[in-house]
């Protein structure tokens, strides 16, 4: 992508923006790529009404742990994750429009809705595998997707993800030196993405 | 000066010289294009005359300038411009700086191990975060030898020099230079590392949507996800009290809290990744009592390893 070719600005921090040209092919080494869509082709657009529907199901499970009793001192936090669930599903809403389901999904929901009871911390393990299982899924959803748009905001919901799987195992109780793998490492859990 | 300094006899020679010598410039002009009518079309011949004349006048404006170059007036000379290199971001750009970045974050554990600032759980913490980063320094240097690519191996010579170096200088101390050491270097080192795995996963972040290639899209987020975990679990050893933030989340004045400005570290501090400044405070209070604050970013064009400086010195 020559840096002289300047018509399709991306959003990067930092001192400058990166300028990306928006040839029809780019080069890297001797593999020749397409350029990818910016915006979600139809393929897309189902892969982010899944990952919508998840969104929404995880939100509606951190409302029924609150709704129970759980938390203690950390409520708060649990509060605020279902919030974050919430923001993920009303951004992927911004990108697909009409397209939205704005449902939750049925399946999923029923499927961990008994871990997310009033004990705080067998509730912050149901919600560490959640948060895990998303955080996979999402990895997944990344191989698949075309357009540059939706995989920038499913990596944007990725990290916030990988982060609340850190601050579930803490408030389960786990000590970040001798249970450090359940802070950092994915667990063994399936992905819930389409297969494509 | 007044008018009076003026001789006027030489005044006014000089004005009839100056008619003169318009009369005889536009003269020929004049004879030529006499009884021209401009706005029918004109003759062949009296184009060319019209033409003749007009060059006449040009020539006599030109020679009027009494200058020998016909560019603009200047001082000095002009430095011949150097070709820019034409640098790609190219996947394989991408990656050998997520790898220089990976270089960082080893040399930053390994600084701080070798000077012994940490210990007890604090220290294998840091000695887990640097097996990962060799890890993912192996990861992405696979990953760009895979696609035909040289893949860098030492830490990215503008963060370092930006960042790293200076933030190190305030935990450590530099005699030369006359900066002291800071009074608590293990916090320093936590809130640095915590900057800096923040700083990590937003750059895997914001190559997303520039990586052409989606298969390494998810192999990158792969490793961003890790960084943002090191991240979140630094922020759960600094700040256990409040795991996630609730700064800018429309929720109940009952679960915000009490503060309007957000604490420095959190394991979840906002909804989303975010590819913001990350704030880090270091070294020892200055004459003031203020410390310095470092803010780190993800790299930018300029702090990428493109391929092209392999080949300079």
């Amino acid at each position: 992508m020559p840096l002289g070719r300047l018509d399709r600005p991306v959003r990067t921090p930092g001192l400058e923006r990166t300028l990306v040209s928006t040839s029809p092919v780019s080069s890297t080494s001797d593999k020749v790529v397409a350029t990818p869509p910016r915006r979600p082709t139809s393929a897309d657009i189902e892969l982010l009404a899944f990952a919508q529907s998840a969104e929404l199901s995880a939100r509606d499970l951190y409302e029924q742990a609150v709704a129970a009793g759980a938390g203690g001192d950390q409520v708060a936090s649990l509060v605020a994750l279902g919030a974050h669930h919430d923001a993920y599903a009303q951004s992927l809403s911004a990108l697909l429009g009409t397209d939205a389901p704005r449902e939750r999904n049925d399946v999923l929901f029923s499927a961990l809705t008994t871990g997310f009871g009033p004990d705080t911390e067998s509730m912050a393990l149901a919600a560490h595998g959640l948060e895990n299982t998303l955080v996979v899924t999402h990895t997944d959803l990344l191989g698949l997707l075309e357009g540059t748009e939706g995989a920038a905001l499913v990596a944007s919901i990725l990290i916030g993800e990988s982060r609340h799987c850190a601050a579930m195992a803490a408030l389960a109780g786990k000590s970040p030196v001798s249970d450090i793998d359940l802070f950092l490492k994915t667990s063994e859990v399936d992905s819930l993405a389409p297969k494509a | 000066m007044t008018m009076s300094d003026f001789n006027r006899d030489e005044l006014r020679r000089a004005l009839r010289d100056t008619a003169d010598h318009r009369r005889d410039a536009l003269g020929p002009i004049v004879e030529a294009t006499r009884g021209l009518n401009f706005t029918r079309s004109l003759s062949r011949r009296r184009f060319f005359i019209a033409g003749g004349a007009t060059v006449s006048f040009a020539a006599l404006v030109a020679a009027c300038g009494g200058s020998e170059s016909a560019g603009i007036a200047r001082l000095g000379d002009a430095p011949t411009p150097n070709k820019l290199v034409e640098a790609d971001v190219t996947d394989i750009a991408l990656l050998r700086t997520a790898t220089s970045l990976e270089h960082n974050a080893i040399f930053v554990y390994e600084a701080v191990a070798r000077a012994g600032v940490l210990s007890g759980d604090a220290a294998e913490i840091a000695k887990r975060f640097l097996d990962d980063h060799r890890s993912h320094a192996e990861a992405t240097a696979s990953l760009t030898t895979g696609l035909g690519g040289t893949a860098y191996s030492k830490p990215n010579p503008r963060l370092q020099s930006i960042y790293i170096d200076p933030a190190l200088t305030l935990i450590l101390g530099d005699e030369e230079t006359g900066v002291p050491a800071t009074d608590d270097p293990a916090a320093d080192v936590l809130a640095l590392a915590y900057a800096l795995e923040t700083i990590a996963g937003a750059t895997y972040q914001a190559y997303v949507p520039l990586l052409d290639d989606k298969s390494l899209r998810a192999a990158a987020m792969g490793i961003g996800d890790q960084e943002a975990r090191h991240a979140a679990l630094l922020g759960v050893v600094l700040n256990p009290g409040r795991l996630v933030s609730s700064m800018g989340l429309p929720i109940a004045a009952e679960y915000q809290e009490d503060t309007d400005s957000p604490a420095a570290a959190y394991a979840s501090p906002s909804a989303f990744g975010t590819q913001a400044p990350v704030p880090v405070t270091l070294g020892a209070p200055g004459e003031t009592g203020t410390r310095t604050t470092v803010n780190l970013e993800t790299p930018s064009l300029n702090s990428m390893i493109y391929e092209y400086l392999d080949n300079e010195g």
